[in-house]
């Protein structure tokens, strides 16, 4: 019997060792007329004609060249990228986060690419461009950004009597003040914002000059510890303190912000500027955006950049072939069509005035070090934020041991 | 005369030697059925369990991050992974944080499982059934839907344990954060872990319950011992053997779990500060796309277990022996 269960596990184990290798081969041979394309589920359920219209580009150009677009989701995708690079069968194109590049670039996963091959390239969204470049080579073509505003109930605001959008963070909260008198529930907010929503907390930092992290001659300082990133850090604490009553230590997708707001247990929320197309039925009419304020009149808050790059990774057979197509995806009909769906595009060249590209005019980005996505996984942002608010330590406690932690992490060889 | 008669004892030693030789053989070659019955399976182990282990060891010794990754091959730097994890405060913390963590659920789990278990010998049929379906409704459910369960019945705005205890008037629960204190998210996972892990001890020590003879009770119960006497005298030592493998597999167990602090505590909450072994491991390992560093890591991890282990077996061995 135990024998019959051993020779069964071993036939298991060669079936599987063979058909592994049996997948490996088929994809080197079809490798020759197709590309693979990793996008993530963002174009699949937002954009996917404009998708289908750059294929159907890309193989007008190339004959016989098929393009086989796969995709992925954000909380997975690098780990099946890892498992790709070592075991191969991965994309011949990959979206990445913006945040999410340099680590790769610095660990050669990328090919170079030509940037004058590419529409507007002189005038890419400049943090956006940023976030693909390493050691003066280009890795990452922009696809599109998306910034951060405040979506807020127009009628709360009126019957709370104010008149006017608030213009400084201070008037925001006066503004913030009224409504919870008139809006008595328990739980709610007159601006929901989560507790560890590092995106938000650090536009508070940059608006008064602070910064996150520094780089003087290959060693980087932490810099979350001075002054003026105390400052804002500071204000960001009073903030919250006076306008949301979410959860002092949970992240901006438990619960989501616009689910909160669409059980009426908010009258705004800061976030992407697409939340205005997940408030639920009831409040979409009464619904309507605006740049967050700073604390100077005349300026808004420094938002966070959020943003994917296209990328060629070095297993591809078929570069070539891949930037090709990364082209044809990022011309400018591509990116007008995206912009269409509420999208940044990727070039100054082609801003008009919507709210999230008015937002996107004054903007931060992380410190682009190959460690930065160990800072961000390993939460010490978020364990900062939760540490202040909740009163274990204070701003300046809280700020001095992120910013060693942080400067530790992205020393590291 | 002397001379006639040796030819026979020699002929008798020669056919002795030869038979015992016979016998050397036939029982050498008996013993070694054993051993010859074992290989497949030992080849099998060896296959699949040492081959990955090797690697597991190799890799422990490498620098293999993404560049090695891309490369397909690590470069050798020794004990370095070892001596950076043993330099490493947050692996000493961590390694605490587990022990304290794995002997506070293997305690909670073994009394209250003993427990049930004498619950369940008490009670009548029916109540038994009741009782035990629920045990093994419990340990039907797989561990991320009751991370899930826990997840929303701990919940900040909605839970209903912070509207049951406000409602008792316990105190005022509303808006309590379950996760803001790494105390708190860690005893939530205890509860969680404990709950899940009691229907397979209780069942089993009520299995082994009904091993203890009814008469040898009856006979110490007629000279005059009480209850907690007959539990201390009698039930335990027969439980002994079964008490000792649930705790060496709870130990195994809880020293290395790594779905329910993972998803309950949610990994935007997970930071140094609440680390247990294997979120360390996971951490370290893949996320930080580490690998070297992340086998180093497993590879302590098993010698850890392996010492709690023997340590524990080995004094309940010894228990044995001297009774």
């Amino acid at each position: 019997m135990k024998r019959r269960v051993i020779v069964a596990l071993g036939l298991v184990v060669v079936l599987a060792v063979a058909s592994t290798a049996a997948t490996s081969a088929a994809t080197k041979r079809t490798a020759a007329n197709s590309i693979t394309v990793w996008l993530q589920t963002d174009a699949q359920s937002g954009w996917a004609d404009v998708v289908a219209a750059a294929n159907q580009q890309f193989q007008a150009a190339n004959p016989g060249t098929s393009v086989n677009v796969q995709y992925q989701s954000w909380g997975d995708h690098l780990q099946k990228f890892d498992a790709t690079l070592a075991g191969g069968g991965g994309p011949d194109v990959i979206e990445m986060g913006n945040t999410e590049m340099t680590k790769y670039m610095a660990a050669g996963a990328f090919a170079p690419l030509d940037k004058t091959q590419f529409d507007n390239s002189s005038n890419w969204l400049p943090g956006l461009a940023a976030s693909g470049k390493y050691g003066g080579k280009t890795y990452g073509v922009p696809y599109y950004a998306g910034s951060r505003v405040v979506t807020y109930r127009k009628d709360l605001f009126k019957q709370a009597g104010i008149t006017k959008l608030p213009a400084t963070t201070a008037q925001y909260v006066a503004d913030a003040k009224k409504l919870l008198a008139k809006n008595k529930q328990k739980g709610f907010s007159p601006v929901y914002l989560a507790g560890t929503d590092w995106y938000v907390a650090m536009g508070f930092v940059f608006d008064y000059g602070g910064s996150i992290a520094t780089q003087v001659s290959h060693k980087w300082t932490g810099m979350l510890d001075s002054p003026k990133s105390i400052a804002g850090l500071t204000a960001w604490k009073n903030f919250f303190l006076a306008a949301s009553r979410a959860s002092k230590t949970t992240d901006e997708t438990h619960p989501n912000p616009y689910d909160v707001y669409a059980q009426g247990q908010a009258a705004s929320m800061v976030g992407p500027s697409w939340f205005i197309g997940s408030v639920g039925k009831k409040y979409t009419a009464s619904t309507g955006q605006f740049v967050m304020p700073g604390h100077v009149k005349g300026q808004t808050m420094p938002g966070f950049l959020g943003g994917s790059d296209l990328a060629v990774p070095v297993t591809s057979s078929n570069k070539a072939l891949a930037a090709d197509w990364i082209k044809d995806f990022t011309d400018t009909q591509s990116e007008k069509a995206l912009q269409a769906k509420g999208n940044i595009p990727n070039a100054t060249s082609l801003l008009s005035n919507s709210v999230n590209e008015r937002a996107a005019a004054r903007s931060w980005f992380v410190p682009t070090a190959k460690h930065w996505v160990d800072v961000e996984n390993g939460n010490i942002l978020r364990n900062m934020l939760a540490q202040i608010l909740t009163g274990k330590l204070s701003v300046k406690q809280a700020a001095q041991s992120a910013s060693d932690n942080i400067a530790s992490v992205l020393n590291q060889p | 005369m002397h001379g006639t008669s040796t030819p026979a004892p020699a002929a008798e030693t020669t056919f002795h030697r030869s038979r015992r030789r016979r016998r050397f053989w036939a029982r050498s070659a008996r013993s070694a059925v054993p051993y010859g019955l074992i290989v497949p399976v030992v080849v099998v182990i060896a296959l699949i369990l040492g081959y990955p282990l090797y690697w597991l060891a190799k890799l422990s010794t490498q620098r293999y991050g993404l560049f090695e990754l891309i490369q397909h091959h690590g470069s050798s730097v020794g004990f370095a992974n070892y001596r950076s994890i043993l330099h490493d405060s947050v692996f000493w913390h961590t390694l605490l944080r587990t022990v304290v963590f794995t002997a506070v659920n293997v305690t909670a789990t073994m009394v209250l499982g003993l427990l049930i278990a004498l619950l369940l010998v008490r009670v009548s049929t029916p109540v038994r059934l009741v009782l035990s379906s629920g045990l093994v409704l419990v340990w039907s459910m797989p561990v991320v839907v009751a991370v899930q369960v826990f997840y929303w019945m701990t919940n900040f705005q909605n839970g209903v344990v912070n509207y049951l205890l406000t409602q008792l008037h316990v105190g005022n629960f509303e808006q309590h954060d379950w996760y803001a204190s790494t105390f708190s998210q860690l005893s939530l996972v205890t509860v969680l872990i404990v709950w899940g892990a009691l229907p397979f001890v209780a069942i089993t020590l009520f299995a082994g319950l009904a091993q203890v003879p009814r008469d040898l009770v009856e006979a110490a119960e007629v000279d005059g011992a009480r209850p907690w006497g007959v539990f201390r005298d009698i039930t335990v030592p027969i439980l002994r053997p079964i008490l000792l493998i649930l705790t060496s597999l709870s130990i195994i167990w809880d020293f290395g779990v790594f779905t329910q602090p993972y998803l309950l505590i949610g990994q935007s909450k997970i930071h140094t500060g609440n680390y247990l072994m294997s979120v360390y491991l996971f951490e370290e390992g893949y996320f930080k796309a580490d690998f070297g560093r992340g086998a180093a890591i497993s590879i302590l991890m098993l010698l850890i277990v392996a010492a709690l282990s023997v340590v524990y077996v080995r004094r309940m061995v010894r228990i044995g022996v001297a009774q």
